[in-house]
C-alpha cells in the first residue's frame, strides 16, 4: 500500500514527490541557481547594450592583433575547460574516481589560465588609463563625445564573470578533494562550470567582437 | 475529497485559459485598431500580450495532457513508466558519448572561428550583431543540451527551465525602444559640458 503510494508520487513529475523531475535535490538546486544567475548576467548585458545603443559614440579600442587574438585564445581555453569537465563527469559516472579527479584538475588549470590571461588584459587596459568611471584621455580624443560607461560596463561584466570563474575553480577544488563520496557532486559542479562558459559565449561577442578597432585609432 | 480537489484544479485551469484568451484578445485588438503609429513600442505591446497568453496557457495545457485530453506530440514521453533510461535513483544516466561531446566541442570552436572571422573582415554593424547573437544562441543551446545534459533529462525539467528564461530575457529586451529613442533625441552635436560639483 505504502509502496504503491510512493510509486504514484514518484511517477508524476508535476506532483513533486520523492524525486521532482527525477534529478535529486542538488542538481535541481543548481539548475535554479543557474536560472537566477542567467538573469543577473542578462540584466548586465542588456544594460550594457542599452547604454551603447543610447550613446552617440562608444569606444572600440580592441585592435584585431593583439587584443582580439588574445581574447579568442581566452575563449578557446574556456571552451576546452568545458570539454575536460564533461570528461570528468563521464568518468565519475562510471565510478572512475582517479580519472575524474585528473580531469577536474585539468579543468581547474584551464580555468586559472583563463583568469591569468584576463588579468593580463585588465592590467594592460588599466595601464592605458581606463577606469570604471573615466576613459583615458587619448580615447576621449579618438572618439569624441564617447560615453565613459565603457569602463564601468567592461570592468563590471568581465569582473563579475572572472569572479564566477575563480569561485568555480575553488568549488572544483573542493569537489576534487571530496571525490571519495559517490554522489552527483561532480555533475552538479559541471553544471556550474558550463554555465560560466555559456556566459562567456555572450560576453565575448558583445563586448570584444563589437568593439574592434579597425582604423588603428590607438597607437 | 479527491473529487472536490480535482474540481478545484479544473476550475483554476479554466480561469487561466480564460486569462490566456483575454491576452490574445488584447493582442488582436492592438493589431486591429491600427496602433502601429509609435514605432517599435506597439510591436512590443503585441509581443508582451502574446507572451502572457502563452504563459497563462501552459498550466491548462499540462493539466489537459495529464488527463489524457490531448494527443501526445512528444512520443518518447509516452514511455512514462519505462524504466529503461532510469536507475534506482531515477536519474537519466545515458548522456552523449565521448565522441558526441568532442563533436559538440568542435562545433563550438567552429562557431567561434566564424564569429572571429566576421570581426576580422569588418561587415556592417547591424548584420554583425544579428549574426553574433544568432551564433551565440546556437552555442548556448549546444552547451545547455549536451554539456549540461539537459537534452537527456525529463521533458518537464526542460519545460521548466527553458521557456522561463527565454520569456524573461524577452521582457528585458522590451526596454530597447527606449534606448533608440534616447539616441535619436540627443542633440546633433556633442554639447559643451558645464562643470558640476559631483
Amino acid at each position: 500500500m505504502a509502496e504503491a503510494r510512493a510509486e504514484s508520487l514518484a511517477a508524476n513529475d508535476w506532483g513533486g514527490g520523492v524525486h521532482p523531475y527525477r534529478v535529486g535535490h542538488r542538481k535541481l538546486g543548481m539548475w535554479l541557481f543557474i536560472m537566477s544567475d542567467t538573469l543577473t548576467f542578462g540584466a548586465l548585458l542588456v544594460a550594457y547594450s542599452y547604454a551603447r545603443a543610447a550613446s552617440v559614440n562608444w569606444p572600440t579600442p580592441f585592435p584585431f592583433a593583439p587584443s582580439i587574438i588574445f581574447s579568442t585564445t581566452m575563449t578557446l581555453v574556456l571552451l576546452s575547460s568545458s570539454l575536460t569537465m564533461v570528461f570528468a563527469v563521464a568518468a565519475s559516472k562510471r565510478g572512475k574516481r582517479g580519472a575524474a579527479r585528473k580531469w577536474i584538475f585539468a579543468t581547474m588549470v584551464l580555468g586559472l589560465t583563463f583568469v591569468v590571461l584576463h588579468g593580463m588584459e585588465w592590467s594592460h587596459l588599466i595601464g592605458e588609463g581606463l577606469t570604471p568611471f573615466e576613459l583615458p584621455a587619448e580615447w576621449a580624443e579618438a572618439w569624441p563625445g564617447a560615453s565613459p560607461l565603457f569602463g564601468s560596463t567592461f570592468f563590471g561584466i568581465t569582473g563579475l564573470h572572472m569572479f564566477h570563474v575563480l569561485t568555480g575553480v575553488i568549488y572544483l577544488g573542493v569537489v576534487a578533494a571530496r571525490i571519495k563520496k559517490l554522489n552527483d557532486d561532480v555533475e552538479v559542479a559541471g553544471l556550474y562550470w558550463h554555465f560560466v562558459d555559456l556566459v562567456w559565449m555572450f560576453v565575448f561577442p558583445l563586448i570584444y567582437l563589437l568593439s574592434v578597432d579597425y582604423h588603428g585609432v590607438i597607437k | 475529497m479527491v473529487q472536490s480537489k480535482a474540481k478545484e484544479i479544473k476550475a483554476l485551469n479554466l480561469v487561466l485559459l480564460g486569462l490566456s484568451a483575454l491576452s490574445i484578445g488584447a493582442a488582436v485588438w492592438a493589431v486591429a485598431s491600427d496602433r502601429f503609429k509609435a514605432g517599435t513600442d506597439d510591436v512590443f505591446l503585441v509581443l508582451v500580450c502574446l507572451m502572457l497568453a502563452l504563459l497563462f496557457a501552459v498550466p491548462p495545457l499540462i493539466w489537459a495532457h495529464a488527463n489524457g485530453m490531448l494527443k501526445n506530440p512528444f512520443a518518447d514521453e509516452a514511455a512514462e513508466g519505462g524504466a529503461a533510461m532510469e536507475t534506482e535513483a531515477g536519474h537519466a544516466e545515458h548522456g552523449g558519448s565521448n565522441r558526441e561531446n568532442v563533436i559538440v566541442w568542435g562545433a563550438l570552436l567552429a562557431l567561434t572561428a566564424i564569429e572571429v572571422f566576421l570581426a576580422y573582415i569588418q561587415i556592417n554593424a547591424t548584420l554583425m550583431l544579428i549574426i553574433l547573437m544568432g551564433a551565440s544562441i546556437i552555442k548556448a543551446a549546444l552547451i545547455v543540451a549536451y554539456f549540461m545534459h539537459l537534452k537527456f533529462e525529463r521533458l518537464s525539467l526542460i519545460l521548466t527551465i527553458v521557456p522561463t528564461i527565454v520569456i524573461l530575457l524577452c521582457l528585458f529586451a522590451i526596454l530597447f525602444p527606449d534606448s533608440f529613442r534616447l539616441h535619436d533625441l540627443r542633440p546633433a552635436q556633442p554639447v559643451q559640458h558645464v562643470e558640476h560639483e559631483g
